[in-house]
């Protein structure tokens, strides 16, 4: 069963089109939701917990319609939002075991899955103290932890790294991918920081001005492609027209010289080329293809070299 | 997906995720629960010490003339009236008439605290996301303030019921003699107790600031008793005789007028002016609480999350 569905989701906000007619299938697994600011990933999320009803079309979260099941979506399915929504005068603790009561967990049961919950994302001593003196990453923990407690089949996350710094981004993305992979639960990562998603999903939702941009497994986005990157000091000029004479399609791009694998014998002719004209080396690698180029360009070719 | 993975090495007191598999109840679990963190919230439990003031000194005041009476009633039972009955000094009838404004202070601090924390820090979005919905979540914190008021209306009643035996020589005699004098009490709070939660949280809903929901509280009770007792008062001189009917918008006014019709009191003509009699009071308090509780679900209706 798919995990999400969309079948021509469109919504408007008066003269705003968050989304247009957007289609989709997404299998269970950690997807990354990417596009820019106003793309309309915030939207699709509203209206998938059924906070916003869509203008036209309609769409299934684990089978069960936005509209009309709304109630049975919510019960399986954890939300965290892109804002502050912790009350600065409550405990970790009792917020979270308050908010697993509202999920219908039972007092007890509530008591035990915050502990639980707490404990695997990693707030500790500080659980009883007052949210209002938290930092933004232990902040940040709390909401994921009150979107885990009542144990979700799904789990949305709008922005998670926001406004944490680069150790408290790494650790939130880590928790994240266990998530996803350890406790079995499925999750939505929305974003707009590309090396996030490249980081912990495995299939990847681009929207644009609220299209559809493209839907595939993260590997066919990132994968290797048959183009040598050589980095080198300087001479790249000198690099690329030797090669080319040595009949290799190559270019250069700074102090980049891009050549297109063709057979084996590239290596060998790279070496030499390298070695004869004495430039300083940097590095030889493969090219990797990489997000961005999902927006530079709608649909990505495998290398640029000619 | 992959399968539950067994504790890392090295850690042999983490037993990993375990996933829930107990029972999820409903809606009104929801409410349930969210009623029962509201009445502690309002009372400042679970919170810092700092919340905990206000309810608790507010409460007190307005339990403190009833209790005054209580611990003097053994002198005030030496005094005996002209007419051979010992002077009582306050009625159960007439409690909240004299002291509704410290009862009112409570829910001009307490009201906004309910529904004003969860605008302000973005928590609707948490609530609305779960098995509740947003007339439950309107109802479960109208219930818990009017819960609230409800014991501080009748904790002086019950004051000064023991007062009341305690004056007597035979208290056994005394307690059937008083109860059913104070027994009204129980009814009459839990109307004024309805009448002033959905009043004071239907204005409160709007605004996401403590500040200005206070204000607005009091603003909207000041206004709509001083400009109909302003109308009545410009009526009588130009002979209208219609304009006491405006005395029916006027929430204090009502609310006490209602009171009295529950203990059976004539109204008492010092305090109500006009032709207006109890049961009209009493029809308007329960409008008031009819439309202050459509206002305070229609706000939350539409309150975007």
């Amino acid at each position: 069963m798919a995990l999400i569905k969309a079948i021509g989701l469109t919504k408007h906000y008066g003269q705003v089109k968050a989304l247009e007619k957007l289609d989709v299938a997404v299998e269970p697994g950690i997807i990354g939701l990417v596009g820019a600011n106003g793309a309309g990933k915030s939207t699709l999320l509203k209206i998938l917990l059924g906070l916003v009803a869509p203008t036209a079309g309609r769409a299934t979260v684990l089978g069960m319609d936005s509209v009309s099941e709304t109630r049975a979506i919510r019960q399986v399915v954890g939300y965290m939002p892109e804002h502050d929504c912790l009350p600065p005068d409550m405990g970790a603790t009792e917020f979270v075991t308050h908010m697993a009561r509202i999920s219908g967990l039972p007092r007890t049961a509530a008591r035990e899955r915050t502990a639980e919950v707490l404990r695997h994302v990693g707030l500790y001593e500080e659980r009883y103290r007052q949210i209002g003196g938290y930092s933004t990453g232990m902040k940040q923990r709390v909401k994921l932890a009150q979107a885990l407690v009542h144990d979700p089949k799904l789990l949305l996350l709008d922005e998670p790294t926001n406004g944490l710094d680069p150790a408290g981004r790494d650790e939130m993305l880590d928790l994240i991918k266990k998530t996803g992979t350890e406790f079995g639960i499925a999750v939505v990562v929305a974003s707009h920081l590309l090396g996030e998603i490249e980081q912990v999903c495995t299939y990847l939702l681009a929207i644009d001005a609220g299209h559809l941009l493209r839907a595939a497994p993260i590997s066919t986005f990132t994968a290797r492609t048959p183009v040598l990157a050589v980095e080198v000091e300087e001479g790249a000029d000198r690099l690329a027209a030797a090669l080319v004479a040595n009949g290799a399609r190559a270019q250069f791009e700074g102090n980049r010289v891009l050549v297109a694998i063709e057979s084996d014998a590239l290596y060998d002719t790279v070496r030499d080329s390298v070695a004869d004209l004495a430039v300083p080396l940097v590095r030889i690698q493969q090219e990797r293809g990489r997000l961005e180029d999902l927006f530079r360009d709608a649909a990505p070719t495998a290398g640029s070299a000619k | 997906m992959t399968a539950q993975n067994p504790a890392p090495a090295g850690s042999i007191y983490d037993l990993g995720y375990r996933h829930y598999e107990g029972k999820r109840n409903g809606r009104l679990y929801a409410m349930w629960s969210l009623f029962t963190e509201s009445l502690r919230g309002v009372w400042g439990f679970g919170r810092p010490m700092s919340a905990k003031a206000a309810p608790f000194i507010l409460a007190g005041l307005s339990v403190l003339p009833a209790v005054i009476q209580l611990a003097f009633s053994s002198v005030i039972a030496q005094r005996v009236g002209s007419s051979g009955q010992p002077v009582q000094l306050l009625e159960y009838y007439d409690y909240f008439a004299g002291f509704y404004f410290l009862v009112f202070f409570f829910c001009v601090a307490q009201a906004p605290e309910l529904v004003c924390r969860d605008q302000r820090y973005q928590v609707l979005p948490l609530y609305f996301t779960r098995s509740m919905g947003r007339i439950e979540y309107a109802l479960a914190r109208l219930g818990s303030l009017a819960v609230a008021l409800f014991v501080v209306l009748l904790v002086p009643g019950v004051a000064l019921f023991i007062g009341d035996v305690l004056m007597k020589p035979d208290a056994f005699k005394a307690i059937g003699d008083e109860l059913p004098k104070a027994l009204p009490t129980i009814p009459a709070s839990a109307l004024i107790a309805l009448g002033l939660a959905s009043l004071s949280l239907a204005i409160s809903s709007f605004s996401p600031r403590r500040a200005y929901s206070a204000i607005g509280i009091v603003a909207y009770i000041l206004l709509m008793e001083a400009i109909p007792a302003a109308l009545y008062s410009i009526g009588q001189t130009s002979g209208s005789t219609w304009t006491d009917k405006l005395f029916l918008v006027s929430p204090i006014t009502s609310l006490i007028g209602a009171a009295y019709w529950f203990f059976g009191k004539p109204l008492d003509p010092q305090e109500f002016s006009g032709s207006l009699t109890a049961e009209a009071y009493l029809a308007a308090a329960i409008v008031s609480i009819g439309v202050m509780t459509a206002v305070l679900v229609f706000r939350y209706r539409r309150i975007p999350a």
